[in-house]
């Protein structure tokens, strides 16, 4: 499939500080790609030079297959993370609005407009000013601002944030019927369990570089089934073993681990048993929370050791 | 382009159909109705209530002398007819006795509220030629001046008493001269001097800084409501910066134009009574046809210098409190036009003013206002207006760049070298 967006070995700096560092991501037609990143990790600044509000330092930024113009806008749509509407106009004129700018005509915009609004229960408050709005009706405005020009390549800036469980699956519902129609779609958060639902490949960014990225499953199974859930009671001193476990996430009662490579898994049962009653123990996937963690944590000693 | 014609559309549209604009647009015409015509229909009112002031002195010929000159309207006066007019009416009575139980009695009169001042005029006043005057109303200085003329004015009589002239043949050679000022341009004799000649320039002078002003600082807040509502995210991922900092320049400059239309439309419609009123106020105007063109111009070469400025430092804060602190480099220069625009009014050739016209900071204003007076050369205005041009030229240029990279910004106001390294990297 001919890739909607390629990287390749992008960078951008502020001053000293290397905001995007040799960045390489491929993100193929119709598919629904994962943005992951810690807090300042480089995501709004890739996201920016792949539409071109900033240009890159070096490398380069190809989208459609062809390197970057402005006329690629028209088919991109793009929800920031920090949303932002002019508070004193009319919903229906905001939207409107945003929607010629991407090259629709008025009327089409308009009869869109009125259809994404019926479709997210904002009808009545078409003419009202976006002031008047909950932030998350705001949210939902903004999000059929990003869509009204049925762009073919969207980029959603952490989507889910603010809106209600209600909200939140009506938008996924949206997006699942989006990707179906052939759409791609970019997600750029750091809550793992949307994107594990959703996603078919990743690139995850720290400090600015890819450190790890391809097809979701793949990583996913390529980590093995090394890592086990348990729920249990009791003492589990046993995680601080590192002849046993190679990293681990302590909730209290229920601990997700990964242990070092050629532990036996009921040696590691036995263990846990005598310190401990184990409700349930399950050697599974490790989630995706839990490879983010290690590859950032691994990534961090490779950069300090470097 | 497209693009650019949407925000135009968009800031145009939002802005004119605002309440704020209708305020404006009513409001400006009637306080210019308040500063035009209440003084014109104040000056033909009776000067309301009369003061009591009493002449002491000795000398009790000039005594009469001094109380006529206060309490009678004279023609020879030097002062301007108007100022007789809003001058209170005087009645002055004379006092021979120069005791200390006087001045003691008199200030107890003041005091009362009975009298309202008392001339004490010494024994030597005809060599010294100085007096004192003791009332309340010390900062009236339209008072104090009709004192001083009145005492003058009865010194100069008595002197030419004593010298032999007659009262009749005195009466003739005090009486007041009048002065017709006109203007000689290019061959031409014109009407269009004196107090409105003055006030004429400064007027149209004051419409061009305050709506650059106004309008400079609308592309400003325009520009910092964009930027904190993040707005301009989501616009940057279909314009380009660029595209927008024009639509909003433009935008907000065709809605200052338009308010300039409803105004002109307006005075034109309602006008002609309101210049009956002012009639006697207005019958030395003319509006050469030089003006009349320059005036837009101006208007148009000052606006796009300025927003661009207003556009970067718009860029460069977060808030309109700090947009209070940093606009103060753009205003400085424009405020220094309106400093300096009574001078270039009295002497437009000087070496100051031509230099004035010619800095591009202030020539949008000190060149209008040199042509509303006495159209300087043809060379010297070309070379100002294409000063101006490369100059908007620059600054749009400098600004776009500031512009650019500042709406991204969040945070720590910049500081110069930062702002230095923007335009450099933008």
């Amino acid at each position: 499939m001919k890739p909607i967006l390629e990287l390749s070995e992008v960078s951008k700096s502020y001053d000293e500080f290397k905001a995007v560092d040799r960045l390489s991501m491929t993100i193929p037609q119709g598919s629904v790609f994962g943005l992951l990143g810690p807090n300042g990790a480089g995501k709004t600044s890739s996201i920016r030079m792949m539409i071109g509000i900033t240009v890159p330092d070096s490398g380069e930024v190809r989208t459609f297959g062809e390197s970057f113009r402005r006329e690629h806008l028209q088919r991109i749509g793009y929800l920031p993370e920090e949303r932002g509407l002019y508070k004193r106009m009319k919903i229906g004129e905001v939207l409107v609005f945003f929607a010629q700018l991407k090259g629709v005509s008025q009327s089409d915009a308009k009869k869109r407009s009125q259809y994404w609004l019926e479709r997210l229960e904002l009808t009545q408050w078409t003419t009202s000013k976006v002031e008047e709005l909950s932030k998350g009706m705001q949210q939902k405005v903004q999000f059929i601002a990003a869509v009204l020009h049925e762009p073919e390549f969207m980029i959603l800036d952490e989507p889910f944030s603010g809106l209600d469980p209600e909200n939140a699956m009506e938008l996924k519902n949206i997006l699942l019927e989006l990707k179906k129609a052939g759409k791609t779609i970019l997600f750029s958060t750091h809550r793992m369990d949307t994107v594990e639902k959703l996603c078919d490949s990743i690139c995850l960014i720290n400090q600015g570089r890819g450190v790890l990225q391809g097809d979701l499953k793949q990583i996913k199974s390529s980590y093995g089934r090394s890592s086990i859930q348990m729920e249990y009671e009791g003492e589990v001193d046993f995680l601080t073993d590192a002849s046993l476990v190679q990293s681990s996430n302590n909730y209290g009662n229920y601990v997700e681990l990964k242990m070092q490579p050629g532990v036996d898994s009921q040696h590691l049962l036995a263990r846990a048993m005598q310190s401990a009653q184990v409700n349930r123990f399950e050697l599974v996937e490790p989630s995706l929370e839990q490879i983010f963690i290690d590859t950032v944590k691994s990534s961090k000693v490779v950069a300090s050791n470097a | 382009m497209h693009n650019t014609w949407l925000i135009i559309r968009r800031e145009y549209l939002e802005r004119v159909r605002s309440k704020a604009f209708l305020a404006f647009t009513l409001l400006i015409p009637l306080f210019m109705y308040a500063v035009v015509i209440l003084p014109s229909k104040l000056m033909t009112m009776k000067p309301s209530g009369t003061r009591h002031v009493i002449v002491v002195s000795d000398n009790a010929e000039l005594a009469q002398r001094v109380a006529k000159e206060i309490s009678e309207k004279k023609e020879d006066k030097d002062e301007p007819k108007d100022d007789d007019a809003v001058a209170p009416k005087y009645t002055a009575d004379v006092e021979p006795s120069k005791s200390d139980e006087t001045r003691s009695k008199l200030n107890a009169q003041i005091d009362a509220g009975q009298l309202d001042g008392y001339l004490w005029l010494p024994s030597d006043i005809v060599a010294t030629r100085k007096f004192k005057y003791y009332t309340k109303h010390s900062s009236d200085f339209v008072e104090t001046e009709a004192m001083r003329g009145a005492v003058r004015m009865a010194l100069t009589r008595q002197g030419m008493a004593v010298a032999g002239v007659n009262e009749k043949e005195v009466q003739e050679l005090l009486r007041r001269v009048e002065i017709d000022t006109l203007r000689v341009e290019k061959g031409k004799v014109s009407a269009g001097g004196g107090l409105m000649g003055f006030l004429l320039p400064i007027t149209l002078m004051m419409m061009i800084y305050m709506t650059v002003i106004i309008y400079g600082v609308a592309v400003m807040r325009s520009v910092i409501e964009e930027k904190t509502s993040r707005v301009v995210e989501v616009l940057l991922s279909s314009v380009s910066a660029k595209e927008l900092m024009a639509g909003k320049i433009l935008g907000v400059g065709a809605v200052g134009l338009t308010q300039m239309m409803i105004w002109a439309t307006f005075g034109a419609v309602i006008g002609s009574p309101i210049f009956v009123a002012a009639k006697s106020m207005m019958k030395d105007v003319h509006l050469p046809l030089a003006v009349v063109v320059a005036f837009p111009v101006f208007f148009v070469l000052g606006y796009l210098l300025y927003s661009s400025m207003y556009a970067a430092v718009g860029a460069m804060v977060n808030s309109d409190e700090e947009a209070q602190q940093m606009q103060w480099p753009v205003l400085a220069p424009l405020i220094s036009c309106a400093v300096f625009a009574s001078m270039v009014v009295r002497t437009p050739d000087s070496p100051l003013a031509m230099a004035l016209s010619m800095f591009p900071l202030t020539a949008p204003i000190i060149m209008f206002v040199r042509i509303t007076v006495a159209t300087p050369p043809a060379w010297q205005i070309a070379l100002s207006v294409s000063l101006l041009v490369a100059t908007i030229y620059g600054m749009v240029w400098l600004c776009s760049r500031i512009y650019r990279v500042g709406i991204l910004m969040y945070g720590k106001r910049p500081t110069l070298p930062e702002i230095l390294k923007w335009i450099k990297f933008a």
